[in-house]
């Protein structure tokens, strides 16, 4: 059983803007999948959808083996939910708001102190517990946000842009955080406008643009669709035309930038080594040597025309 | 059913816990809220205390005669706040975490409702202090409860036409609207002076305004006495009120995924 | 010199017009200055109407004579203090940081607001005799009158305005502004905005003999219900300067303060 399914899931708005246009999703139990799309991609509204916070006005969505429209309130039991903004009250401290989330989900009251205990050590937020949210940094509120929505144990997590605003460090420790719940066999759904974020964290990717999935695998799978990782070589003195001959034995040339040689890798990193032995035997001197690989980005710029990055 | 609500009865009282926490947790944000009603009742003493000498007043004491026009116009404005407490929660996102709960959304609103009846007798309480000791009346124990009752039905009535324009319109640029409503209500009934000393239009809309019954009701202990039939009519309006107001707040609630 | 005064004068234009502008864009700003006081005179016209009957009532024609004067002092009292809120909002969202930076006059900042608040005034005046009007007020005074009743009302907001303008400048918050919502009616009932001092009770009714805004309801009350003294003109008069005095030397202080403390 898939722990999310879509089919042809579509959302028209009252303006009759369509955010979503028939999104098809099946995402299998424990896995990370990370929907990655620029600003205004419909990425928010298709999480909406799928934790029962916004009605489909097309097609079908399933998760953990729940109808989205029929069975809402099994899915909420079911999910665990961190949106877009960390919706923290901040008159509330850390602690309270962990027993608020208990009593919401019904968790008897022993077990659901206990739980948030072990949750905020987690986090770690145990030092500041009984201090009030509206004093924590965003990277704070962000991991308390996490901590809530761990707090009943969800099979399937919707992480909505996660990090987006935090500093490399607390985004590191979000990301290993994900990585841990998905050990724990936690499925997560997270929606991410970094490549990095999903090219890290996820098992698949889909890339959603203006609406619609352009393009969905294994972050190595898309990137082998649009090419193959290259060398690009800066060559000292004038040793340029012989080291062409001596890189044609290995791949085929791409057209030079800024003097560089390019030459493209069907075996990928592992060619390097031959590579940079074939040219030290021939007497070239190497001034500088970069291996470069496709990209998540250069993914979205084949399948829309625009890049996803600036 | 009372299975359900027992269960749910937790997370009811969390939700008015935390509701309150707007009145105790930030200094000073209560007191215009709480002493309002009582400075408006104060003013309205001050200025119009003289009406009594007017021909078809029935009490001496404009005290008395106005402090239900007071207790009522709080109870609606902390109503009319806890909308905006809840629509400045939907703007900032606070109230997707409640919607993706599996808290029916029954419980959800209750809890708002209810937290609005027991604040209500905040500043209810600052209020008939305050009137006792500037003369007004004492009502009796039965008019005293018939002044609560009416208190907390009206913040709840309140509080779910406040909920539903928050649902509605999910911005607390709504708010106005809210705090109008209530106002409006409130006033256009015998606020200022017995139904037949009052003139033109507001003769009119006193007669037809349902909440004029809820006020007579709450006055009378104060002015007269409490008799049955000065309690029922009030007692039925505060009933239907709260069934038509909860009814559209609740169909808000279950739109809100549209 | 007087480049430098065009220049503001420019300035002062500019940030008057923008502050129309908010009000109107935000309705939600300006309903409390027409909406509800528009309420209040018309329930207090029905439910306290027949105070005409009481002896040592002034000779009206009509209890709604007496009332218009209360509802535009208190439309230029909520005009004052909402561009105070105003302000405030421009200190704490940094709008103001912008116009600090800016090569101008800081007081011709204030000014800026103080001229959006003055058409407030004037506005809801005119408002409020249109109302009048259309409801069988006889202005006494005819269109001289009218004229005098907004020009009161205009100098009123502006006054009223500087008091608040110096409230937001030294607190910088917004809902400290906002909060003086209550105490605006405390001074409007210890006046006689609503009422006839000599016919209130006591204490309220020696307060408003006294108070310094009830001359200013009577300037623009004399213009309705009687005439036009030289006596009840200085009065209402010095008042309205009297307010404004405060509230200029308070705001002064205030952005002094602000600026070099920020």
């Amino acid at each position: 059983m898939s722990a999310i399914e879509a089919r042809d899931l579509r959302r028209r708005f009252g303006d009759g803007v369509e955010a979503v246009r028939g999104v098809e999703l099946d995402v299998a139990e424990g896995e990370i999948y990370a929907f990655l799309g620029p600003n205004g991609a419909g990425k928010t509204t298709t999480v909406r959808m799928l934790t029962t916070l916004l009605r489909p006005t097309g097609g079908s969505a399933r998760v953990a083996g729940h109808d989205v429209v029929a069975e809402p309130g099994r899915v909420r039991r079911a999910i665990g939910v961190a949106l877009q903004e960390a919706a923290l009250d901040p008159l509330m401290t850390g602690r309270e708001l962990l027993h608020l989330q208990a009593t919401l989900h019904r968790i008897p009251r022993r077990e659901g102190r206990g739980r948030a205990e072990e949750l905020l050590a987690r986090v770690g937020l145990s030092d500041v517990a009984d201090r009030r949210v509206g004093t924590y940094s965003g990277g704070m509120r962000r991991r308390l946000d996490l901590a809530t929505a761990l707090m009943h144990r969800p099979r399937v997590l919707f992480l909505d842009e996660p990090t987006t605003g935090l500093d490399p460090v607390s985004r590191k420790t979000i990301w290993d955080e994900v990585r841990r719940l998905n050990r724990e066999g936690t499925t997560v759904f997270l929606t991410t406008q970094y490549l990095e974020e999903a090219d890290q964290l996820a098992d698949r990717v889909g890339i959603i643009a203006r609406g619609r999935i352009v393009a969905e695998g294994t972050p190595q799978e898309l990137k082998a669709q649009v090419g193959k990782p290259h060398l690009e070589i800066a060559i000292a003195g004038d040793g340029h035309e012989r080291a062409r001959a001596v890189l044609a034995r290995y791949g085929r040339e791409l057209p030079a930038t800024d003097g560089r040689l390019l030459v493209e890798l069907s075996d990928g990193a592992s060619e390097v080594a031959p590579i940079v032995r074939a040219l030290d035997e021939s007497g070239i001197a190497v001034e500088a040597l970069e291996l470069v690989e496709p990209t998540l980005d250069d993914v979205f710029l084949a399948k829309t025309g625009e890049h996803l990055e600036d | 059913m009372m299975g359900a609500l027992a269960a749910d009865w937790p997370a009811i009282a969390a939700l008015v816990r935390r509701a309150m926490n707007e009145i105790l947790r930030v200094p000073g944000a209560a007191i215009p809220g709480v002493l309002a009603p009582t400075i408006f009742y104060c003013g309205l003493t001050a200025v119009f205390g003289n009406l009594t000498e007017l021909r078809g007043f029935a009490t001496d004491s404009y005290q008395s005669f106005v402090i239900p026009v007071s207790l009522l116009q709080g109870a609606g404005f902390t109503g009319a706040a806890t909308g905006v407490n809840l629509a400045r929660d939907i703007e900032q996102g606070w109230f997707d975490r409640l919607l993706a709960s599996p808290v029916p959304r029954t419980v959800i609103l209750a809890g708002m409702v209810l937290s609005a009846a027991l604040r209500a007798l905040l500043p209810a309480t600052v209020l008939l202090l305050v009137a006792f000791a500037i003369g007004a009346h004492w009502p009796g124990l039965g008019g005293l409860a018939l002044a609560v009752a009416g208190v907390m039905a009206t913040a709840t009535a309140a509080a779910c036409w406040g909920c539903a324009l928050a649902l509605r319109f999910r911005t607390q640029s709504a708010a106005p609207l809210m705090q109008a409503g209530m106002f409006v209500l409130v006033l256009c009934t015998s606020s200022y002076a017995p139904l037949d000393l009052l003139t033109g239009w507001l003769h009119t809309a006193a007669r037809i305004n349902p909440v004029t019954q809820v006020l007579e009701m709450v006055r009378q202990g104060f002015v007269a006495g409490v008799t049955w039939d000065g309690t029922w009519p009030g007692l039925l309006t505060l009933a239907a009120l709260v069934s038509v107001l909860g009814a559209f707040a609740l169909r808000g609630m279950r739109r809100m995924a549209d | 010199m007087v480049e430098a005064l065009l220049a503001n004068a420019r300035v002062v234009a500019a940030l008057g017009a923008r502050s129309i502008r908010q009000t109107f864009r935000r309705p939600q700003l300006a309903a409390p200055i027409v909406v509800f006081p528009s309420l209040l005179l018309a329930v207090q016209t029905g439910g306290a109407g027949r105070a005409v009957e009481l002896p040592g009532f002034p000779e009206v024609a009509g209890f709604l004579d007496f009332m218009l004067a209360g509802a535009m002092i208190q439309s230029c009292l909520l005009a004052g203090n909402s561009g105070g809120i105003a302000l405030a909002l421009d200190l704490e969202q940094g709008f103001a940081d912008r116009l600090f930076a800016a090569p101008v006059s800081r007081f011709a900042i204030v000014l800026g607001r103080l001229a959006g608040t003055a058409a407030l005034g004037a506005l809801s005046a005119l408002y409020y005799v249109l109302i009048g009007l259309l409801f069988g007020v006889t202005f006494e005074e005819g269109l001289g009158g009218i004229a005098l009743m907004v020009l009161w009302a205009t100098l009123a907001a502006i006054a009223f305005g500087s008091l608040a303008a110096a409230l937001a400048l030294r607190t910088g918050t917004a809902s400290v502004v906002q909060g003086m919502f209550p105490i605006i009616f405390v001074i409007l009932f210890l006046s006689n905005a609503f009422f006839p001092a000599q016919l209130m009770l006591e204490p309220a009714a020696t307060v408003a003999q006294y108070n310094p805004l009830s001359f200013v309801v009577d300037g623009i009350r004399d213009p309705v219900i009687s005439a036009v003294s030289g006596e009840g003109a200085a009065k209402a008069l010095l008042s309205i300067a009297g307010f404004a005095a405060l509230g200029f030397c308070a705001s002064a202080l205030a952005l002094r303060r602000r600026l070099r403390h920020g």
